[in-house]
């Protein structure tokens, strides 16, 4: 009986978890370029589901070009938090600046609440309704469209980042950004250009994971606390950590609630993060860091 | 001289008393302050806000038509923010500031039960519209002296269903349920009741009204051999778990709550929604009531006003729950009619009401039943190439 059920808690694990891991990446571009975490990476995910909900059902667009229109939006948002709030914060100590993220999510929430109102809305998923069956499982199309664009995604941030000059020195920046600066490294546009990325990553989390969730103004919370805890558990700031994680977390729900009860699957899946935490409290692919006195 | 004097006398006594002929009119035509909170921001803000225009329309309906003996009624509105601590500020303020006669909301059940002590002590009669039952249901809750509620309680919409599975000749149910306050308020009457309709519970599984994917419970409870899944929540996790049912390819009937019929749903779930069966009120297929049916003059007098007269639907299509505040204010209505404006003889008037024809139902209060409604009130509706029908009454 058990074994029947088994890919399907697989499936439904995968599913969850690639929604989480899209969420952890975003987390992890802004703090590796400025070591903070941005708590408004949950309200790109909302930002990019409710913009493109509107091109499609509102204006009529083409799901492909609603999307990637509100991508283009989203990225500006994200660039203009960077430019305006962070920028010109007096004080440019961390914990201000995870208060002006707070602060941004707060205000983009209220401001999502005015212009699509209260309800939750939903796009058509890619690949329509037709299931797949693989064993005991069944699949909705569009779970294999995300977990295609998480690699594609990671893949092309590995390039970015370890392949290319601006990738390199996003990295710079991350590691010492005095240092960076020293060698003529364009700190600030680097973490500007960061904020806009992980802007437009958010927007793609949300426009692919909408058609399994359906979106509200407030979704993009209790999304982005999932993918915070995803990118704690792969080891802050790592990319294959933030993946990883996400996937895991997905799968240990899944397996919470299938084998234990689903009362207790969330209490499942954040005792075993907690375990992972306590032995490795870097993460799984965390960097120990190295502080020097 | 003594005829000066005269005149003048006779028109201090006019003036006077035209001053005070005046100020008496005033006085009754001065309005019955009811205070309406609920929840207009947060997450329950897409049932509060439709919530509030109805209780202003049925307002606005009284007055055209004389208000309460004369004096018309005024809605002073208050923001629970969908949060306990908010609205128990907003009952003070409302009750203490604006001196309000009595009072309508919250949308919450947390929100209700965080206010019920304050208006308990205070003695202010209340009619809420939250979909728990708890403050009404005495016991470990506290007592429900002066508070009343108007939407359904939890275990009619179990016996309305339970009472079809039952003709049906189902005798194995799976349950899915949130497990937040109203889910778990769900499994409780679920639970309970079966063994008296000859029901047997097979299966028991929760989600989490945020979780992306409910395939993994719903697979269990496939493999149960239940007849049929009840699923108890509201808003739109309802929809994701219609949508997981239809991706499992799983032949029992749903069901689902009287919490979610909503044109919402279906939008949501899009074709998946097909099939699915509730209890609901009598708005969702106001189209096909039969015309012996007591309450189909008052349910289209309810939704021409919202169409046609006040433009609602644009915004908030009409779902299961949109007459709730309409029976509020009408049931306080009917007891200060009787009461004029003292809380505690309004109070005793709300439990004597008998056979109020309302929108959600016809109403029958008791002191110990402070809703009053039956699962007469409910008729179970399915969901049929994206349209709702009457299932059966």
């Amino acid at each position: 009986m058990i074994a029947e059920q088994l890919p399907q808690y697989f499936v439904s694990g995968i599913t969850a978890g690639s929604i989480y891991a899209l969420i952890a990446l975003g987390f992890c571009l802004i703090h590796n370029a400025t070591r903070i975490v941005n708590f408004a990476q949950g309200e790109f995910v909302m930002l990019g589901a409710l913009t493109t909900i509107s091109f499609v059902s509102d204006l009529g667009f083409p799901i492909w070009l609603g999307a990637i229109l509100s991508v283009f939006i989203v990225t500006a948002v994200g660039l203009l938090l960077e430019k305006g709030p962070i920028r010109h914060s007096k004080d440019a100590s961390p914990l201000t600046l995870v208060m002006i993220t707070v602060g941004a999510s707060i205000a983009i929430q209220g401001s999502g609440m005015v212009i699509w109102g209260k309800d939750a809305h939903t796009l058509p998923p890619i690949g329509g309704y037709h299931y797949i069956r693989v064993l005991n499982a069944s699949v909705i199309p569009q779970t294999i469209v995300i977990v295609a664009v998480v690699t594609v995604l990671l893949l092309l941030l590995y390039f970015f980042f370890h392949r290319t000059m601006v990738g390199k020195a996003i990295r710079a920046v991350s590691e010492n950004s005095e240092g960076a600066a020293l060698i003529g490294i364009p700190v600030r546009a680097l973490v500007t250009a960061s904020f806009g990325l992980s802007g437009a990553i958010g927007a793609i989390a949300g426009i692919l994971v909408t058609p399994l969730t359906t979106m509200s103004y407030q979704s993009g919370l209790m999304l982005g606390l999932k993918g915070f805890a995803a990118a704690i558990l792969g080891g802050f700031g790592s990319f294959p950590g933030a993946v990883f994680g996400g996937f895991l977390l997905g799968l240990m729900e899944s397996f919470g609630a299938g084998f234990v009860s689903s009362t207790y699957k969330d209490a499942v899946a954040f005792l075993v993060l907690l375990a992972i935490l306590f032995c490795r409290p870097q993460g799984l692919f965390g960097k120990v860091q190295v502080r020097r006195v | 001289m003594k005829k000066w004097l005269l005149i003048i006398v006779t028109l201090t006594i006019g003036l006077i008393a035209t001053g005070v002929i005046q100020a008496t009119e005033r006085n009754t035509e001065q309005p019955i302050k009811i205070g309406a909170f609920f929840a207009l921001s947060g997450p329950a803000s897409s049932i509060g806000t439709p919530t509030k225009l109805v209780a202003q329309m049925v307002v606005d309906k009284i007055n055209k038509e004389g208000g309460i003996n004369g004096r018309p009624l005024e809605l002073v509105i208050g923001d629970t923010e969908s949060d306990p601590t908010k609205a128990l500020m907003v009952a003070k303020r409302l009750v203490e500031r604006e001196k309000v006669v009595a009072l309508i909301g919250p949308t919450r059940t947390d929100t209700g039960m965080a206010v019920k002590p304050y208006i308990e002590k205070k003695g202010i009669p209340t009619v809420m519209t939250v979909g728990g039952d708890p403050v009404i249901a005495g016991g470990k809750f506290g007592p429900y002296k002066w508070t009343f509620k108007a939407p359904q309680r939890t275990f009619v919409a179990v016996k309305k269903i339970y009472g079809y599975l039952q003709e049906q000749n189902m005798k194995k149910v799976a349950i899915l349920h949130a497990n937040d306050g109203f889910g778990r308020d769900g499994l409780r009457w679920l639970t309970r009741l079966a063994p008296e309709f000859g029901l047997k519970v097979v299966g028991v599984e929760s989600f989490g009204v945020n979780d992306p994917d409910m395939t993994t419970q719903l697979v269990k409870l496939k493999n149960t051999g239940a007849d049929v899944v009840i699923c108890w929540t509201i808003g739109p996790a309802g929809a994701k778990v219609a949508k997981n049912y239809r991706q499992l390819d799983i032949k029992m009937p749903l069901f689902q709550c009287h919490g979610l019929p909503d044109p919402k749903y279906i939008e949501l779930a899009g074709d998946a929604a097909n099939g699915t069966i509730m209890p609901s009120t009598r708005l969702m297929v106001a189209d096909q009531l039969r015309d012996d049916d007591p309450q189909k003059p008052v349910v289209q007098e309810f939704i021409r006003l919202y169409k046609e007269v006040y433009h609602y639907d644009k915004k908030y299509p009409i779902n299961t729950h949109s007459g709730y505040a309409w029976d509020a204010i009408m049931l306080l209505t009917i007891a200060m009619k009787k009461a004029g404006t003292d809380r505690a003889a309004i109070r005793d008037e709300l439990e004597k009401i008998k056979g109020y024809i309302g929108v959600s139902g016809i109403y029958n209060l008791t002191p110990e039943d402070h809703n009053g409604l039956g699962t007469d009130s409910l008729v179970l509706v399915k969901i049929v190439d994206g349209k709702w029908k009457l299932l059966e009454y």
